[in-house]
């Protein structure tokens, strides 16, 4: 049986991404934060709430994390195929080569997705885990689990800008340099300028202003991290399908 | 019934350089056509823009009828293409590849076991393909191109990389394959040898222009013989053999006497031979011969200008 002509090559890419360390990169990036709290829990004096966790969770995630898991998935994504030099084979297939592009990115958003799905899983755990430890120290309050995905929604979606740029880039360039160097540089730039106002505008920047107190960084960097994100993943398929691979 | 392939002035720029200048071929269909060139002669890029990857600054190309630079997918799914980046995923098995591809084109399952049994590799599908020899990867790359049995098959330097029983191994399958499967083959090589043992028709490409096109055989009985000969005093010989109206070549193994049109080669033979042995040359071989692709090759494709300074020897297997 064979899938539709639409659904093919993210079948494709799914199977090939399957066989990769994509799998090794989504477990390891929530695991080392879930590591990272757990040892937290266990150096508490008091119980804290279950808020606090979560926020702390979702500030490293939003923070460090998730820049740096993206340029490494984006890169390994993209090096599937410039690495045993597909593109040629792939482009000369009898079908719109925008599919083969789009595909990537879905697998790609869809990656990002489970790994902001498992370090709030893991957070939970790695919390749960601790207080079995030491049981004093069980967070105080309600796990508000509908309050908690909706936060790792936001910086979801806040982030795909910065996740079309950086795939944008690992897909043009067959050396994995030059979107390491996008990758790192962003992220840097991210930590130096923390408290920067104009950091709302910085697509690295976006996902972590999800934390923000004030309603307008909020509003502001998730409709130009979710909108220019789109329109900048659009303008990528368009760009590489139609640019020749020589 | 239209032609496999058939170019019309295709033309491509990379900036300042010309790289394929006005080529017009013509693929008959069933043909195992031979495209020859140095390394540069812009072989690749005519491939390419074949294949729909690279666009021609001028000019079309036609895959089956199928104008590609109207209709890409049109004409790529006539075509099925081996290329020099075989683009297989080494940590997957040489089946799982092909399924890859088999997905993409929306064929059914079946079409892997019959193209693993036309190029004989069904043992070997299951293994990791990072486990292949190059010969295998090759066999794999034909396979490929072979999924939905397309009706052109390009491929480019197939037998590049492979020891002396690949490349027969190869030549035996390139042969064979217009009658095993119906389709074309358009082979580039810069292997004369190879060309000359596996293709009906040639086309010689030489710094981006098509210099000759044809079948083989007709473009080799075209030609005036011309005599081989082996003599213990080579330069004496050549002035002997010019004086008496030969053009007079060094080859690989002693010299080679062109004959006119027409003129007739046994008694040319005689004559020259008589001549040297009168000269007092010792003759230790000579006799008449078919022009060969190689000798086709060096009289319709000079080296670069600048090349020909450092007189590097072409590619010739």
């Amino acid at each position: 049986m064979s899938a539709s002509p639409f659904l093919a090559p993210l079948f494709v890419e799914a199977r090939k991404l399957n066989r990769s360390l994509a799998a090794l990169l989504a477990v390891a990036a929530p695991s080392l934060i879930a590591i990272f709290l757990f040892f937290m829990v266990l150096r508490g004096k008091a119980p804290m709430p279950w808020g606090m966790w979560t926020m702390n969770a979702a500030g490293v995630w939003a923070f460090f994390m998730l820049p740096m898991s993206v340029t490494a998935l984006t890169a390994l994504a993209a090096h599937m195929e410039h690495g045993p030099k597909s593109w040629d084979h792939l482009r000369a297939l009898p079908l719109p080569r925008w599919r083969l592009y789009a595909a990537k990115v879905v697998c790609v958003l869809a990656v990002v997705a489970v790994m902001s799905a498992a370090v709030l899983a893991m957070t939970w755990g790695a919390v749960t885990l601790a207080a079995a430890i030491k049981p004093r120290l069980t967070p105080t309050g309600p796990f508000e689990l509908a309050l908690y995905a909706g936060l790792f929604g936001r910086i979801y979606l806040a982030a795909v800008l910065m996740i079309a740029i950086q795939l944008w880039v690992a897909l043009r360039y067959a050396s994995f340099v030059p979107a390491l160097a996008v990758g790192i540089g962003g992220t840097f730039f991210s930590v130096v300028a923390t408290s920067a106002k104009q950091g709302v505008f910085f697509p690295w920047q976006m996902p972590v202003n999800m934390l923000a107190t004030e309603a307008w960084r909020v509003q502001t960097a998730l409709g130009l991290g979710l909108g220019l994100g789109m329109v900048v993943m659009v303008g990528a398929l368009a760009h590489l399908s139609r640019r020749e691979v020589l | 019934m239209p032609a496999a392939i058939e170019t019309r002035g295709l033309t491509r720029c990379f900036k300042r350089h010309l790289a394929v200048d006005s080529v017009s071929m013509t693929v008959p269909d069933r043909a195992v056509y031979g495209f020859l060139g140095r390394n540069g002669a812009g072989k690749t890029t005519t491939l390419k823009m074949l294949l729909g990857l690279i666009r021609p600054s001028e000019g079309s190309a036609l895959v089956c009828g199928v104008d590609i630079g109207r209709d890409r997918i049109g004409a790529a799914r006539k075509v099925g293409a081996l290329l020099e980046a075989h683009g297989f995923y080494g940590n997957l098995s040489g089946r799982e590849n092909l399924d890859l591809t088999r997905s993409l084109l929306g064929l059914a399952k079946s079409e892997i076991d019959r193209v693993l049994e036309v190029v004989e590799m069904t043992e070997h599908a299951r293994r990791r393909v990072s486990d292949y020899s190059l010969g295998m990867r090759q066999r794999l790359g034909l396979a490929r191109a072979m999924l939905g049995a397309p009706p052109v098959l390009v491929l480019d330097e197939p037998t590049n990389g492979l020891d002396p029983d690949g490349i027969a191994d190869m030549r035996r399958f390139l042969r064979a394959l217009p009658e095993r499967t119906g389709a074309t083959v358009l082979l580039s090589s810069h292997l004369l040898g190879e060309i000359e043992q596996t293709a009906t028709h040639v086309g010689i490409l030489s710094h981006g222009k098509l210099v000759l096109e044809g079948e083989l055989g007709r473009l080799k009985a075209d030609l005036a013989p011309e005599i081989a000969l082996q003599t213990d005093d080579a330069a004496r010989a050549t002035a002997l053999a010019r004086a008496r109206g030969f053009d007079v070549l060094p080859s690989d193994d002693g010299l080679v006497a062109r004959l006119k049109p027409g003129e007739d080669a046994r008694t040319a033979s005689a004559s020259l031979n008589r001549a040297l042995i009168e000269a007092d040359i010792a003759v230790f071989a000579i006799g008449a011969r078919s022009r060969s692709l190689e000798g086709i090759y060096r009289e319709v494709s000079p080296p670069a200008p600048t090349a020909a300074t450092a007189k590097p020897r072409p590619e010739f297997a």
